[in-house]
């Protein structure tokens, strides 16, 4: 049976040598540019950066994904027909796309070029997926957070397409790229901007000893003195409904599935992703550590044995507080 | 499961890295009695060799639309003021109470350089409450992710810096400059405190910041 | 008003909300005779559960729409994850004598080579993607919500040559996510296999308000709304000119038969938009009315009249 794949993010050329040294067999990146959906300021790689970031990888029998996953803006398919190119003349191991449109054009422009459906296309089902293989040649889809192991299970079954699947970092608990809360909020969206509740919408206001979390125009949370406070990321704030405050979409909690080795790998599933390209070096190199770790352990014992993070990795993960998300039926 | 319970995680910042914070504290009062002439060329210095250390992180932080950001440490008497932008990076101290700027980043010293170095991300700056930032909060991520994109060591950056100041020591004696050189004296047995910590060199060294002062008051009508 | 606003076209997208089928029933039969609308879409979209109770009757409906003119469309769910649903799909797409519109994927492949419409649940983002959509069939999109002028003009001119009509959302709640996990059952302290249907409680959507009290969001089951109402009345001569001739009304507890006569009145140059647009922020009342993402602002932005 062959070992899961550990797919591990990076933001900046030293969070992917993080990840390298740290054990990850491939890393996703992308370019500085609204052509990948963390299109953070200060994040991301140049073409030439992209093609050390490449060599550094291969040199370490690793391979490099090219994130280029975000929605092309209509008019102006330039930039995005650029980085598909690019990335598969630096040698990329793989893109991994969303857009109908641009999977077409790679399909077509570089039928050699290895293609992943980015979990931004939300692709739910066996019949999405089928489409996807048999329309565009994809060869992996990374399957949106909101399905259960048993549905992981059967789409990999049917479909035979290789399956990659977030089991570390940040929970979007609702179906990726089709979601516009962030731009109702903001005007800046993850499918046209490569962002969410952007740090340039956030303003954090202090009223007395609390401390308010504003995003755009509207509060998405209230922090009283001393309680960890969290980024506004808007579908992680506290609303009003029936009267009560509450996390009513998703609790500050960060997605770890590590205790769900056995069955991800019952389920076929070929690769286990990290989020997080817009977390530090120091961050990922924790994680992909206790990862590969997890991962080399799981590999001779065949149990999920969970490993212990550094305790100082407790402090950067949101809410301090980790849930297996949709994985099981109980999160619905 | 991995993530422990709040009262053990013992964050980097916990351990409050009270040696630099300590040589901080009193290079910050000698660069008070050394004055801008004598502080303003040590951090463009530290700016320039930051430049060429690092020129991604420097190439980010020019492409940044021209704009201030304020850090602010609650348990030192200065703050520093950083203009971003094309210009490249300029490095000032200020009266953070008397001092507006874009953004604002504010907390404990021991937090603050933590964030320079890369050891928290621009996520988990939210998750603490050791640190508050106001104004314009991507700003402040983009200063963060520049930095992290970076291996940035702090105390080998200031090493660096440090270098010529060794050697502009007795070129200040030559003018006759006392405090100038006694400051880059100082500065260097700070330099050296940090290399190499022990408790006994830094209350010397603070006697030595002491004698300074009294001097250079002394001096003054 | 020019003579060229009268082949737009009204179009009534598909009920959002958990009705009683009795209020369902009333709400189609007088859509059917007395709502200036061109087309209507039926059709459980936003939770799978609810589909069994309206399934035996969605054929009388039909009936009673294509009898009073109407063209009828069937939309396929928007979030398609288990292996029940996929069959459901299956089979409402095998039903005779309607259109269909595709709101995943999933439906895409099935529909593939016969012509069909493209819901705004599916990213049309650009011109590519509607190109390669129209190779496989597509006749309409119906674009996504959060799209500015700017991509509705590129889009446009390019889906003319393909013989593609396009549509966009002009009144309603804004569709602005969708998730497996139910949002009404966790706000009663349930999760969704139990979720006993409280999202029938709220015609609309359940009101959801920042910390300080301010509307801001409506939660529908498993999808989450805009508070606010989006109302284009005085945006339609605009995205005419660019090249839309569809426009989309989603329905609401509103009188809909008033609303759909507001957007025929302006598209036939009887009423002004800005006036149509104030009339319609008076029936929604304090939720109040927005126009932000089509002017590239955020969507609950509330821009004002285009002709001041």
């Amino acid at each position: 049976m062959a070992h899961f794949e550990l797919i591990c993010p990076a933001g900046t050329p030293a969070a992917l040598r993080a990840a390298v040294d740290a054990g990850a067999d491939a890393v996703y990146c992308g370019f500085r540019d609204a052509t990948n959906a963390r299109n953070f300021p200060g994040l991301n790689f140049s073409v030439r950066e992209m093609a050390e970031g490449i060599a550094y990888a291969h040199g370490r029998g690793r391979k490099l994904f090219i994130a280029i996953n975000t929605y092309p803006t209509a008019g102006n398919p330039g930039p995005w027909h650029q980085a598909v190119d690019q990335a598969a003349s630096l040698g990329a191991d793989a893109v991994i796309l969303a857009d109908y449109g641009l999977l077409d054009y790679a399909a077509r422009r570089h039928p050699r070029l290895k293609l992943h459906l980015s979990v931004q296309a939300s692709a739910a089902n066996a019949d999405a997926v089928t489409l996807y293989r048999d329309v565009f040649g994809v060869r992996r889809v990374v399957l949106p957070r909101v399905l259960t192991v048993p549905d992981i299970a059967r789409l990999t079954a049917e479909t035979g397409v290789e399956t990659e699947v977030f089991v570390f970092g940040g929970l979007c608990p609702m179906a990726e790229g089709r979601c516009s809360l962030s731009s109702y909020a903001t005007g800046q969206s993850p499918n046209r901007q490569g962002v969410c509740s952007p740090a340039s919408h956030v303003r954090y206001e202090p009223r007395g000893t609390t401390l308010v979390s504003r995003l755009g125009d509207f509060t998405i949370n209230r922090f009283e003195d001393g309680e960890p406070a969290g980024y506004p990321t808007l579908c992680k704030g506290r609303f009003v409904a029936r009267g009560q405050a509450s996390y009513l979409f998703e609790e500050p909690t960060s997605l770890n599935a590590i205790a769900l080795l056995p069955e991800l790998k019952a389920a076929g599933v070929r690769a286990l992703k990290i989020e997080g390209r817009q977390r530090g070096k120091a961050y990922i190199a924790a994680v992909v550590g206790a990862y590969r770790q997890a991962l080399d352990s799981f590999d001779r014992t065949g149990r999920a044995e969970v490993p212990q993070l550094a305790p100082t990795l407790a402090d950067v993960i949101e809410g301090r507080r980790d849930t297996t998300g949709a994985y099981t039926r109980g999160w619905r | 499961m991995l993530i422990q319970s709040h009262d053990e995680a013992a964050g980097p910042s916990r351990s409050g890295r009270p040696l630099e914070t300590a040589v901080a504290a009193l290079a910050l009062r000698l660069a008070r009695v050394a004055g801008p002439r004598l502080g303003n060329p040590v951090l463009d210095r530290l700016s320039q060799v930051f430049a060429r250390r690092h020129p991604r992180a420097a190439e980010a932080l020019a492409e940044l639309p021209a704009a201030t950001v304020l850090v602010d440490p609650t348990d030192l008497p200065s703050g520093l003021l950083l203009r971003l932008g094309p210009g490249g990076l300029r490095l000032r101290l200020c009266d953070a109470a008397a001092t507006t700027a874009d953004a604002m980043v504010r907390g404990r010293f021991g937090a603050l350089l933590d964030l320079a170095e890369g050891r928290i991300d621009g996520d988990a700056l939210f998750f603490r409450r050791d640190l508050t930032i106001a104004g314009d909060t991507a700003l402040v991520v983009a200063l963060r992710n520049a930095l992290d994109g970076e291996d940035i060591d702090l105390l080998a950056e200031i090493d660096a810096a440090a270098g010529p100041i060794g050697r502009f020591g007795p070129k200040a004696r030559q003018h006759a400059a006392q405090t100038a050189a006694r400051v880059a004296e100082t500065l260097s047995g700070l330099r050296s405190a940090l290399l190499r910590p022990e408790a006994r060199r830094l209350d010397a060294l603070e006697r030595r910041v002491a004698r300074v002062e009294s001097r250079v008051e002394s001096r003054e009508p | 008003m020019t003579a060229t606003m009268n082949d737009a076209q009204l179009t009534l997208g598909p009920l959002l909300f958990n009705w009683p089928l009795a209020a369902w029933h009333d709400f189609y039969a007088r859509i059917a005779d007395e709502a200036p609308v061109d087309s209507v879409h039926l059709g459980e979209i936003v939770c799978s559960k609810r589909a069994p109770f309206f399934a035996d009757h969605l054929p009388d409906v039909i009936e009673r729409l294509t009898a009073a003119g109407k063209r009828v469309l069937l939309s396929t769910p928007i979030l398609v994850t288990t292996d029940k649903e996929r069959a459901a799909v299956r089979e409402l797409l095998s039903m005779d004598g309607v259109a269909f519109e595709a709101n995943d994927t999933g439906a895409l492949l099935h529909l593939a080579g016969r012509p069909h419409a493209v819901g705004p649940y599916v990213n049309v983002y650009n011109e590519g993607t509607l190109a390669w959509l129209a190779g496989r069939g597509a006749t309409s999109v119906t674009l996504p919500a959060e799209l500015p002028e700017a991509s509705i003009r590129a889009i446009a001119a390019a889906a003319a040559p393909l013989g593609v009509a396009v549509e966009v959302q002009v009144f309603g709640r804004i569709p602005l996510a969708i998730s497996a996990r139910c949002y009404h059952a966790r706000s009663h302290g349930l999760y969704k296999d139990g979720c006993q249907f409280v999202c029938g409680q709220d015609a609309d959507g359940l009101p959801v308000d920042t910390l300080d009290g301010e509307p801001f969001l409506a939660v529908n089951g498993l999808q989450t709304l805009s508070r606010r109402y989006l109302s284009l009345a005085d945006r339609l001569d605009g995205l005419r000119s660019l090249g839309v001739s569809r426009f989309r009304l989603s329905p609401h507890a509103v009188d809909m038969v008033e609303v759909a006569r507001l957007f025929r009145a302006v598209l036939d140059g009887a009423l002004s938009g800005a006036d149509a647009d104030a009339r319609v922020a008076e029936r929604v009342g304090e939720a109040g009315i927005t126009n932000g993402f089509l002017l590239d602002r955020p969507g609950a932005d509330w821009v004002g009249a285009a002709h001041p």
